[in-house]
């Protein structure tokens, strides 16, 4: 009788070096990986490429890594198929997991982007929040310190599609978001991180910010918020700097010119009015219903979280996926809803919803009546932040 | 085009392997290839009310640990591997390799350190299975690489694998409970026998099983199934044996393998290939040079050779001895982190001898003895 499964299969050639590249710089910047951590890769099987590649950085740096691999298309079953309690259970060895990881890497990649359009949204709304259960422990180790998390993409047919490319060029559009194209990447994402830190704190000064553009005239006030510098540790690719406004004083008017998505149903053409920080007006010319439904979800709904420059010039197209869309450089967005506590906001709200406005063409951005950005870039670039390392030792 | 064989495979391992019930935890643990079998047990798995979590292996990542991973490294057990071996009711492990010799450049000793780390999930496996707390199966999906071993091309190799596990028949369950009576009465009588000689070219092994229990196999604990097997008493094994089939382990292949025992243990050790694994995996531990396991393949629906233990060892007119870690359900103590199962073909010219009787010949047993 045989006992033991030796488990091994699917042998994948990882010819192109930025699949390794892209490893080696979460492993090493984003999640700075130290021996003896204990790592875990979740990813889908269509990212096996990557999921090896960050197995096989992990191992180089000494560390204890293993990974979670799904197979497409088991969810759908589960949620045809389960029962509540079945769609509501978690393993119970996942939350023991949860408490001994000490850094996590998820992989992005699907094999159908609109695999779940026809399931029962009450089903997935009880599966999505038996996981935040899950999830919630998890942002509570990593908000103090205890566990690292970054989250990346592997480029399929499904997400080139959605971005109306072919894959090829997706891979070269993805990689070079992450650059990845050289063996340079740590360094400079390092260059990007000094650079989005000095723009951060040079904003944490401004009070109000003024955004002109077509049928866009909105102020937002960002008094005594602190601007966070997004710089490639939770995300790859990166490259924005972002706040959560006052919750009571967005005042005007916005036009976001790209679609808006929201579980993968898409809003187009959406315009905002605010008075007294929430929304009085809005409209879309698709999608309009859905909109609406979505602000009267909470309270908080129709309020800003979250304001945020999107800087990565290496993202220079819509693809209809936030990892890269929020990133676009020459954007900003707007988030209706929950706002970030790290950043002094304090507005809660179930939805999070990530609008993107292109300012590359027409736009003007006033900080305190200043003219500072103009075409999709920053006036000046920002005075260099000390270097924190050496401004603690200096102190 | 979906195979009607998956959901058939799916449907015999979820409803008789494995009896999935209401609030079992059940792991699914194979590699993409098997893709169209996980995905048919898991959704059989829901429907019989189980909590199905699948755990996909990718192939290069142990390669990866061996070959660049230190002591530490190799030997980590992650959080998952422990808490699954804990945790779950229920495993349904599908074999399912793109590259069955992908480890052989590894140096085998950190194989062994890799298996000595691992073993006492295994342990701890055996137990829980023991104690009622866990069914397991394990299975194959049919893959290219198995097809090139078995030096069929895929499409034939399906039809073994599936013609193996009785799953081209119209109810599959029906043969394997038959089958199971069968076996469940030759076991019964093989309980009776003190020792068993076995003869054929290059063989003259003396093996005592006294007061050892034998089990049938009857598709419950691997699927395909079909033998009967006990646990040799751990001093008694005399002679010499030579394994006419080549013996994969642990992503590589030794061929011709002849072993000498004396007072149970292997004092000599020989293969025309492979030779150096051969030893390494003897010095693993003190119980890698004894058997845990002797068994007769009872199934006659296996007649090809593949080069895949889990079909070979089945195969009927066969006799399988494993070196290593005994089942503790057969009475067998042997303790190892080895378990590797050696197929002796006996269908040519050949005898087994119970108590001093003729029993078997040519691969069959006597009519009329059980």
């Amino acid at each position: 009788m045989q006992s033991c499964l030796v488990s091994v299969g699917y042998k994948t050639d990882v010819t192109d070096a930025r699949i390794s590249r892209l490893a080696d710089l979460i492993v090493d910047y984003s999640l700075e990986l130290q021996p003896g951590q204990v790592f875990r890769i979740d990813a889908l099987d269509a990212a096996s490429p990557l999921t090896l590649a960050f197995y096989r950085s992990a191992i180089r740096a000494g560390a204890f890594p293993y990974f979670s691999v799904g197979l497409e298309g088991t969810l759908e079953l589960l949620l045809e198929h389960g029962t509540n309690e079945q769609i509501e259970y978690i393993a119970p060895q996942q939350w023991e997991e949860i408490e001994e990881l000490d850094a996590i890497a998820t992989i992005w990649s699907e094999a159908n982007t609109r695999a779940l359009s026809r399931v029962d949204p009450a089903r997935h709304a009880n599966y999505l929040a038996a996981q935040r259960r899950l999830h919630n422990r998890r942002w509570e180790r990593i908000a103090a310190g205890e566990m690292r998390w970054c989250g990346t993409l592997f480029p399929t047919n499904a997400h080139a599609q959605d971005a109306g490319m072919s894959l090829s060029s997706y891979e070269d559009f993805v990689y070079s978001a992450c650059h990845v194209d050289t063996g340079e990447a740590a360094d400079h994402w390092r260059l990007v991180a000094s650079s989005l830190r000095a723009r951060a704190q040079e904003l944490d000064s401004v009070k109000e910010l003024r955004i002109l553009g077509p049928d866009t005239d909105l102020r937002v006030s960002v008094d005594g918020r602190t601007w966070i510098s997004a710089e490639g540790s939770y995300n790859m690719p990166d490259g924005e700097v972002f706040t959560s406004p006052v919750e009571t004083a967005t005042e005007g008017e916005i036009r976001y010119t790209f679609p808006a998505i929201y579980h993968g149903r898409e809003v187009e053409d959406i315009r905002l009015r605010f008075e007294g920080g929430s929304v009085v007006h809005a409209e879309a010319a698709r999608g309009d219903d859905y909109l609406k439904t979505l602000l009267e979800m909470d309270k908080g709904a129709r309020i800003l979280g979250e304001v945020a420059f999107g800087l990565n010039y290496e993202i220079d197209r819509f693809t209809r996926n936030i990892l890269f869309d929020e990133k676009i450089g020459g954007t900003m967005h707007l988030a209706l809803g929950s706002a970030f506590t790290q950043a002094g906001g304090n507005n809660t709200s179930g939805l999070h919803w990530d609008m993107i406005c292109d300012l590359r063409e027409d736009g003007e951005v006033y900080a305190d009546g200043e003219l500072v950005w103009k075409a999709g870039r920053f006036l000046h670039e920002p005075v260099p932040a000390p270097d924190p390392v050496e401004a603690a030792e200096r102190a | 085009m979906p195979d009607p064989r998956h959901e058939r495979f799916a449907k015999v391992l979820v409803d008789y392997s494995t009896s999935v019930g209401e609030g079992d935890l059940v792991l699914i643990e194979s590699t993409p290839l098997a893709r169209p079998l996980v995905t048919a047990l898991y959704r059989r798995v829901v429907q019989a009310g189980g909590h199905p979590e699948v755990r996909i292996g990718l192939d290069g990542a142990v390669e990866a640990l061996l070959a660049g991973g230190n002591d530490e490294q190799l030997g980590w057990i992650s959080p998952r591997l422990r808490g699954d071996a804990k945790e779950a009711t229920v495993r349904i492990a599908i074999e399912a390799e793109s590259n069955t010799r992908a480890l052989t450049g590894i140096d085998p000793a950190r194989q062994a350190i890799f298996a000595r780390s691992r073993s006492h999930l295994r342990d701890m496996t055996m137990e829980r299975a023991a104690a009622g707390e866990l069914r397991r199966v394990v299975t194959a999906f049919p893959t290219n690489a198995s097809a090139q071993d078995a030096e069929m091309s895929l499409a034939d190799y399906e039809d073994f694998v599936y013609r193996a596990g009785f799953l081209d028949e119209e109810n599959p369950v029906a043969s394997w409970q038959a089958l199971g009576e069968k076996l469940a009465r030759l076991a019964e009588w093989l309980g009776t026998k003190k020792e068993l000689r076995v003869i054929t070219e290059g063989t003259d092994l003396t093996v005592g099983v006294e007061g050892r229990r034998w089990i049938p196999c009857d598709g419950k604990e691997n699927f395909p199934d079909g033998e009967v097997f006990t646990g040799p008493v751990e001093t008694s094994v005399e002679g010499h044996v030579r394994f006419s089939f080549p013996a994969p382990h642990a992503g590589r292949l030794v061929r011709n393998i002849e072993l000498r025992f004396e007072g149970g243990e292997v004092v000599e050790a020989h293969a025309a290939e492979g030779e150096e694994f051969l030893r390494e995996m003897l010095a693993m531990d003190e119980g890698a040079r004894r058997l845990g396991e002797f068994a007769f393949g009872m199934n006659d629906s296996v007649q090809e050779f593949t080069g895949h233990t889990l079909f070979d060892e089945k195969l009927g007119g066969t006799v399988h001895m494993a070196l290593g870690k005994a089942y503790p359900e057969s009475g067998g103590r042997n303790e190892s982190a080895l378990h590797w199962d050696l197929v002796c073909d006996l269908r040519g010219e050949s005898e087994v001898h119970a108590d001093g009787e003729l029993v078997y010949r040519n691969g069959e047993f006597l009519p009329d003895l059980f």
